[in-house]
Formats: structure tokens, sequence, C-alpha cells
């Protein structure tokens, strides 16, 4: 087995397919570190500036006293960006990198609406009137190039051999047929990887030796998950090729076959999956987002109206009308717009769902996952943003309650505690990525691709055993 | 020549690859487009839901300050050929008198879900863009190598057949085989779109769709004659193969989408972009000033329009808009109030008196800004657009892609008309009001008297633009498909002549 797989290799390593394909996946790959390394220190750069930009600004309210901190809320909160960007850009262009806690809806004379958690969905691509292209990171690299590469590498390994008669030769030795196959995917397997090893070796040293970029241990972990996930889809092709190439009477034809297959499932299924699922989401019902939050807080406005006269200006009374009126108005509205946030979700969810037929989706949404970008992360992101938008509430309860003068009332300036926040004890956002949690939503695709893996290798050993030479 | 041309016909026309290129255009061609169709009906019917909003909004409109005009931009139905950046950019404006509407001001409908943008999206030119330069190098990669290989070559050329007219034979009957599965695709295209009801496509739009019917024919071309330059100069087919699928890969998939990541634009637009920021603002602060001294001058208002008007129902509003990453920085106010508690109509005089006043000053500011504003947005967004599509030209798939954009209406070019129809509309509302003489009038703030009449304001109406204006645009990218593909003929006449058989 041994012997065919080291003969296989030194085949496949004197051949031009060799040359050209590694000289591909360097470039590709140098390209894909020179330009991480341009971009990423400007979205460090600007995480940071955003970040004290928060932390000012939660500052500057707290010095004003408890009502403002909680009337004007935490500001802007950001994506952090991750620092294994190069691995899957993971259309973060298309998604919002904050989410706006403070949002201002109306003020009267004597009331301000109270901040809610709302979600823009202003992306950083809609003044980019560039035109539109795949950005070259490892998903590209390893879900259209690899995979091409590894079919090349594979489309005449049993029908070549035919052709020529060497496989009659092989076969006439008292080796078995299994250990014919296993050595030829061993051989093909070594020398798709040596190119994509070395490409990957030559991006992952201009990354780590710049100053800018710091992958710490877990991004190593994560790189080492993505390399795996890379190996076994690089196996499903392979096996992919060795199956037809079994079938198939002449090479010619099995690469006429091999690469038809490949643009019709690597290229164009993602895209015309995309659209089938886009048109069946969305004949849900569209009513009136803005409409329909005017309309609520139009209804509680009147209420509100209608209970005025019964507290005179001034007294405790009144107050609790009022304060009633702003809290929940703003729950009101900040449920209203997690229900849209919610819907949209589900949404995606489901066109992502049909998507997941195409292999090269699988492997980009993992990626995409292990490398902390794309909507598994975002996901991610709005959980940290709701789970901070408590602790923040909750700290507002919490000074309020500490405030023996305080009527207890929110909503109100002179419902709250008048005593002065210090800016330090306010707590503050910071955006967490966090591996465990990929792993559960990751979960289900690896498995899909294992089973694809697994169906072609089983399809190629019975192709081949069947096969007549 | 005939006889030669009879016999390569003939030839491909049995083989398995024929048949799997029918089969896989087909398939691909009318699975898309009936998708697309769904999809464009879902979009015309997203536009139609908007433009009936607008009327509404516009129906409970009372005052002349308080509205905006709201345009919404109809989806192109060639989009379905190259979408380009038709489905990108905003599609939802609102027409201000104070402000000068331009692409980076719109927005999208918010009945869209944002998120569903992550998914891609396809259209008939990208399936073209990989399927037929894909076969049309599987149909060439043997034509010369693999004639050499098996020897035929050399009987043929023991005829006296000039080896011009083989090159010729062999080009044209390749090219009569990949162009009927092309073109039967692309009419079954058609007669999908013709029998949808939501698609009314003008005899103009026949003939762009006739365009980029012969820019595909160009590309298909020019990827056959890539394959046979390659086939020519190598000696067995295998290596020609090999030479024409990493071609493929990296003109088609790899160099499009790499050049576009590593050019970066030349000068530091962020900076550029707070100096013009600056100047806006400077513009607005001289503005608000003047309008300030205008306040504290007419002793009746003392510093607020309506602070004097005892009024009983309402709202006004005051406010700057300000959006620093595009540049957009205006004033904007406002006021629709119900009857006053007391006639003192001396007093809504002087409100009168100050809008008259102040409106055209405010259409003069943003006159000011537009000058400031437009260099600036050209230099920051439609430069590196520009540089992009230069680099882009080096690989044939983005010459074919520029040009049937161009050609569909769907490029840059094609928006910005839209946009600058959009701010002649602008114009012309403003034109009106001051023929109606609507600022200084009591219907600019209030409607205690009478409510504004919205019937007689001009409409919006949008033509795309002329076939002509298209064909110029794309004609360049066109000629220089054709220039390629001469100079690809020659190249192989030239290595075919000169090769030993």
């Amino acid at each position: 087995m041994w012997h065919i797989a080291k003969r296989e290799l030194s085949d496949n390593l004197n051949s031009l397919r060799f040359a050209l394909a590694t000289v591909l996946l360097l470039g590709l790959m140098l390209t894909n570190a020179v330009v991480h390394l341009r971009e990423h220190p400007e979205r460090v750069q600007q995480y940071r500036e955003r970040v004290s930009g928060h932390q000012n600004h939660i500052a500057a309210h707290a010095s004003n006293g408890l009502y403002d901190l909680a009337q004007e809320g935490p500001g802007y909160l950001y994506k952090k960006p991750s620092n294994l960007r190069f691995c899957a850009e993971g259309s973060e262009t298309f998604m919002s990198d904050r989410a706006q806690a403070g949002y201002h809806r109306w003020s009267t004379d004597t009331l301000k609406s109270f901040w809610i958690l709302a979600y823009p969905s202003a992306t950083p691509n809609r003044d980019n009137v560039r035109p539109e292209v795949t950005k070259v990171d490892w998903g590209f690299i390893i879900g259209y190039v690899l995979s091409l590469v590894a079919l090349l590498f594979t489309f005449d390994s049993i029908s070549g051999e035919r052709e020529r008669g060497t496989l009659r030769l092989t076969l006439s030795n008292a080796i078995p047929r299994h250990t014919v196959l296993i050595g030829k995917f061993l051989g093909a397997f070594i020398s798709v990887s040596i190119p994509f090893i070395l490409g990957v070796l030559v991006n992952l040293l201009v990354i780590s030796t710049s100053s800018d970029v710091h992958l710490d241990a877990e991004a190593w972990g994560r790189l080492g998950i993505i390399f795996f996930i890379a190996v076994l889809y690089t196996c499903l092709f392979l096996a992919l090729g060795m199956l037809v190439s079994a079938r198939v009477q002449r090479s010619a034809v099995s690469l006429v076959v091999l690469l038809l297959v490949w643009v019709v499932f690597v290229v164009f299924m993602p895209s015309t999956l995309a659209s089938i699922a886009g048109r069946s989401t969305s004949s849900g019902p569209t009513y009136d987002f803005s409409e329909r939050s005017w309309k609520l807080h139009e209804e509680l406005s009147s209420d509100y109206y209608a209970n005025y006269d019964e507290g005179p200006e001034g007294s405790t009374k009144r107050i609790e009308i009022d304060g009633a009126y702003v809290t929940k108005d703003a729950e009101q509205q900040e449920q209203l717009h997690e229900e849209r946030l919610n819907r949209r979700i589900a949404e995606v969810h489901r066109a992502r769902a049909i998507t997941r037929l195409s292999p090269v989706t699988i492997v980009q949404n993992l990626i995409e996952s292990f490398a902390g970008t794309g909507f598994e992360r975002h996901l991610q992101f709005l959980e940290n943003v709701k789970t901070y938008a408590r602790e923040f509430r909750t700290f507002i309860v919490d000074t309020d309650n500490a405030d023996p003068e305080s009527l207890h009332i929110f909503g109100v300036r002179t419902g709250m505690s008048q005593e002065p926040v210090s800016p330090e004890a306010v707590p503050k956002f910071e955006d967490t990525l966090n591996l465990s949690k990929d792993f559960n939503t990751a979960a289900t695709e690896l498995l899909l691709l294992t089973l694809f893996v697994l169906v072609l290798l089983s399809g190629a050993y019975l192709a081949f055993v069947r096969v007549e030479v | 020549m005939m006889t030669l041309i009879r016999r390569e016909l003939l030839d491909n026309l049995m083989t398995f690859r024929f048949a799997v290129a029918v089969f896989i255009i087909f398939l691909l061609v009318v699975a898309n487009t009936a998708v697309l169709i769904k999809d464009h009906e879902r979009r015309l019917a997203g536009h139609k839901t908007e433009v009936q909003k607008s009327r509404n909004y516009m129906s409970e409109g009372k005052t002349y300050s308080v509205i905006e005009l709201h345009v919404d931009r109809p989806p192109n139905p060639l989009s379905i050929f190259n979408t380009g950046l038709d489905k990108r950019l905003g599609n939802e404006i609102w027409v201000y008198y104070g402000h000068i509407p331009t692409l980076w001001d719109a927005e999208k409908h918010s009945s869209q879900n944002p998120f569903m943008n992550i998914l891609s999206s396809i259209d008939i030119v990208f399936i073209f863009q990989g399927v037929l330069s894909l076969l049309a190098l599987i149909f060439a990669y043997d034509t010369l190598a693999g004639e050499y290989e098996r020897g035929t070559l050399r009987l043929v050329l023991t005829h006296s057949v000039s080896r011009g007219h083989i090159l010729l034979a062999k080009y044209i009957s390749a090219m009569v085989c990949l162009l009927v599965p092309t073109l039967m695709s692309l009419i079954l295209a058609l007669i999908l779109l013709t029998t949808s009801p939501s698609f009314s496509l003008s005899m103009q739009d026949f003939l762009r769709i006739g365009g980029i019917m012969v820019a595909s024919i160009a590309y298909l071309s020019v990827f056959y004659l890539i394959g046979m330059l390659i086939s020519s100069m190598t000696r067995r087919t295998s290596t020609a193969l090999m030479l024409s699928m990493f071609v493929w890969g990296f003109l088609v998939l790899v160099y499009p989408n790499m050049i576009v990541a590593v050019i970066q634009p030349s000068n530091p637009p962020e900076e550029r972009k707070a100096s013009a920021h600056n100047h806006i603002k400077q513009i607005w602060e001289a503005f608000e000033r003047e309008r300030k001294h205008y306040l504290t001058t007419d002793t009746h208002l003392e510093g607020d329009p309506y602070g004097n008007l005892p009024w009983r129902d309402g709202y006004n509003f005051e406010h700057f808009q300000d959006k620093v990453s595009v540049l957009q920085y205006y004033y904007h106010a406002g006021a629709e109030i119900d009857g006053f508690r007391e006639a003192r109509e001396s007093q809504v005089l002087h409100v009168q008196d100050y809008h008259r006043f102040l409106v055209p000053l405010i259409i003069d500011a943003a006159e000011h800004t537009w000058r400031v504003r437009k260099p600036v947005l050209e230099e920051l967004f439609v430069l590196p657009a520009t540089i992009d599509k230069i680099w882009l030209r080096l690989s044939p798939t983005g010459i074919y892609d520029i040009a049937t954009q161009a050609l569909a209406g769907t490029d840059l070019n094609g928006i910005q008309d839209f946009f600058t129809a959009v701010q002649q509309y602008r114009q012309s509302v403003i034109d009106y009001y001051y023929d109606k003489k609507v600022f200084a009038s009591r219907e600019w703030f209030s409607f205690d008297k009478a409510a504004v009449d919205w019937r007689t304001l001009p409409q919006f109406s949008f033509q795309r633009s002329d076939i002509s204006i298209n064909v110029k645009r794309a004609l360049p990218d066109l000629f220089l498909l054709l220039m390629i593909n001469i100079v690809l003929f020659i190249g192989i006449f030239l290595v075919f002549v000169r090769r030993e058989v």
C-alpha cells in the first residue's frame, strides 16, 4: 500500500499540475496574508477608538447622575473584529457592526423616552460602489480552488491507468483492490496537501511575524480545527474524483464530468439555492414596522393623557403615572425591535438550512463559525449585547435601591436617586468570542460533511471493486 | 474548406461533451431564470407597495415644511441578466429642498431583511461567465494537440489544405457547436421572461438583450481561442488540459476576486473626508449665524419663530443632520401647527417673513455644500471603483461583466442616471415652490386656514437611459473583447504555421 502511495506521489510531484497548483495556492495565500495585514490593524484601531468612545459616553452621562444614565443608555455597542478574519470574511460587510443601546424617539417638556436596544440595519457595504467580488479568504481558497485542484489530481487516477494498461499490470500482482485504492487515495491526498500546507505555512508565517496581529493559543486552536475541516473537504473531492474516474472509461470524459459536477455544486448551487431560499422565506407578512411602532406609542400616550389629571403637578402620584408611561413605552418598543430581529434571524436560518445542500456552503459556514465571523458570530454578538443590556439595567436598579432618599420610580428625574454615580462602577460592554458555543452550532455541519465524505468514499470503493480491467 | 468544417462539426456534435454542454447550460439557465423572475416579481411588488405608501404619506402631510418627497427606485428588469449594483445600492430616497440627494443618501426598503444579503446572488451573466468559458476550454483543449497525438494532423496536412483554413474550419465548427446551446438557452430564458406578466420589455430592452448576446458570443470566442492557443503550443492533450484548467481557474475564479482585494485607493481618504466635512460644517455655521441674526433683529420673533405664537396643537422640529461617512450635513426644520389660540395675525405675518428669508438661504447653503461635496464623493467612492474596473479588464471575465452591466444599465452610470433624475426633480419642486411663493405662505407651517393641495405638485418620473447611451458606455469593452479575439487568432495562426508536425 505504501509502495503504491509512494509511486503515485512521485508521479504527481513531477507533474505540471503539481507545479501549477503550488504556484496558485502560494500566490493566493500570500495575497490573503498581505491584504489581512493591511486591513486588520485599521479594523482593530477603529474598534479600540469606538470602545473608548463608548466608555467616554458612559462616563459623561454617569457624571450627570443616575437619571441621565438610565435615560440615555450605554450608547452604541460595537462588535469586536475577529483576528482570524483572514480565514473567512463571512459577509461581515453585509451585517451591521454595532447595536444601538440608546435610541431616542420622543421628548415632551417634562419627559424623555428611555433608551431601548435597537438593531440598525445599515451595513458598511451600502456606500460601496466598487465591483462586487468574493473576498480571497481561506474559505474561498479551500472551497473553490482547493476543491478544483483535488479534482484535477484524481480525475485520471484510475481511468488514466486503465487507458495506459498499467492498471491491469498492478492488479495482476497479489494486491487486494482496496489496497490499491487506498494507496492511490493516500498518494493523491498527500500530493494535494503539500501545496496547500505550503500555502498555509507561508500565510501564517507572514501573518504571525507581523507585530500588528496577535494570534493567541485559542486562535491557533481554531486554526487547527479549520485546517482539519479543509482536509476533510479535500477528501470529499478526492473521493468524488476517484468515484467518477473508476466509473468512466476515458480520462477525458472523466474530467468533463467532474468539472461540470464541480461547476454545478460549487459555483452555482450556493447562489441558486440562496435565491430559492430568499424567495421562499420573504413571503411572510411584511407589515410596516414603523407604523406599528407608532400605533403602539399612540395608544399608550392617549391612555397616559387620559389619566393625566389624576395626579397634580409635583405629587408622587403624578411621578408614578409619568414613570409608568415612560418605562412601559420603552418596554413595548424594545419588544417590537426584538420581535423583528427574531423574525429576520429565523428567515436567515431557514434560508441557510436550504443552502446546506452544497458542500462548499457547509465548509464556508464551518470556517466562518470557527474563525469567529459570519452570521453565527453575529448572533453571538447580539446575545452578548442583550446580556449586557440586562446587566446595565440591573446596575441602575441596584444603584437606585442603594439610595434611601430615592422614590424608586424609574422614568422620571425626580423619582430617581439624585446621588452622583461613579463612572467606574458602571458596567462596560466587552464583546467576547466563545469557542464552545461555536462548536455547538457547527456540529451539525461537521457531521453532514463527514457523512458526504463517507458516502463518496464507499461509493468510490464499490465502483473500483466492480470495475473491469 | 466546407468539408473540413463539416467533418469537424460532426466530430464535435457526436461527442459526450456536447451532450453534457447542452444539458448543463439548459439546466442552469432555465432553472435560474425561473428563480430570478420570481425574485424580480417580489422586488417589483416591494417597489409598488413603497410607492403606494408614499402616496398615503403625502396625503397625510398638512404643511409644506414637514413633507419630504419620497422617491423609490424601480428594479431594473434587465438585472436578471446582470444584477450589477441594482440590488445592492439604496432604492429609497427622500427629496428635501435643503439637501441635494445622491446615491449615498439613499436607503434600503425597511421591509427587506438586511441579513438576506449575506446569501450570494446570481444572474445569467454569472452563469455564462463560469460555464461558457469552461465549456469553450473543454472543447478547445484537444483540437490541435489531440490531432497531433493521434497523427491525423499529419494526414490532413498532406492534402493541399492551407493551415489557415484548418484553423478557421476548426474555429467555426466549434463555435457553432457552442453557440447552439448558448443561444437556445438564452431564447428559452427570453420566452420565460415574456410569458411572465410582471415583465414589460420594450423594443429597446430587446436590443439591449441582443447586445448582451453579442458580448456573450465574443466572450465565448475569447475562451475558445485561449484553449486553442494552448492546444497549439503543447504536444500532449493532457498537458493542454491541465494548462487550460489552471488558466481558467486563474482568469475566471482567482484574478477578478484577487485584484479587487489587492488594490487600495492611493490617497488617504479619511483626511480628505475630514477636511471636506469641516468645510461643509463651516458653510452651515455661517448659515446658522445669519439665521440667528435675523431672529434677533426681528423683535417680534425673539429668537424662536414659533415661541410667540400661542398654538393649540401640532409640533415643530429643527435639527442638523450629520453623517460623516457620506458627508451628509444639512439643516432640517419643519412645523405643522393647527390654529392659534388668539388671533395674532401680525405675529403670523412675521413668521411668514422669516420663512421667506430662511428657505432661500437653506437652498443656497445646500447648493454651496453640493459644490464641496460632489468632488469628494467622486474621489471617495467613484474613483476607487473606476480603478478597480481598469484592473478587472485584464481578465476577459471582467471585461465581459463590465460590458454587460453597461448594456443592462445596472452599472454605476445606470444607477447614477436615476439619481440625476431625482436631483432634477428636486429642482423642479423648488421651482414650483418659488412660482407659487410657497415659502412665504401660511401653509408652509400651519394648516389652520387651508391644508396643502398636493395634486398640483410636480410628479417624479424616470426613464432609463436610451439604448444608444448604453451602447456607447459598453462599446469600449465590446471593442476590447473583439481586439483580444483578433490578437489571439493571429497568435494561434503564427504558432500553428511554424509548428512541426
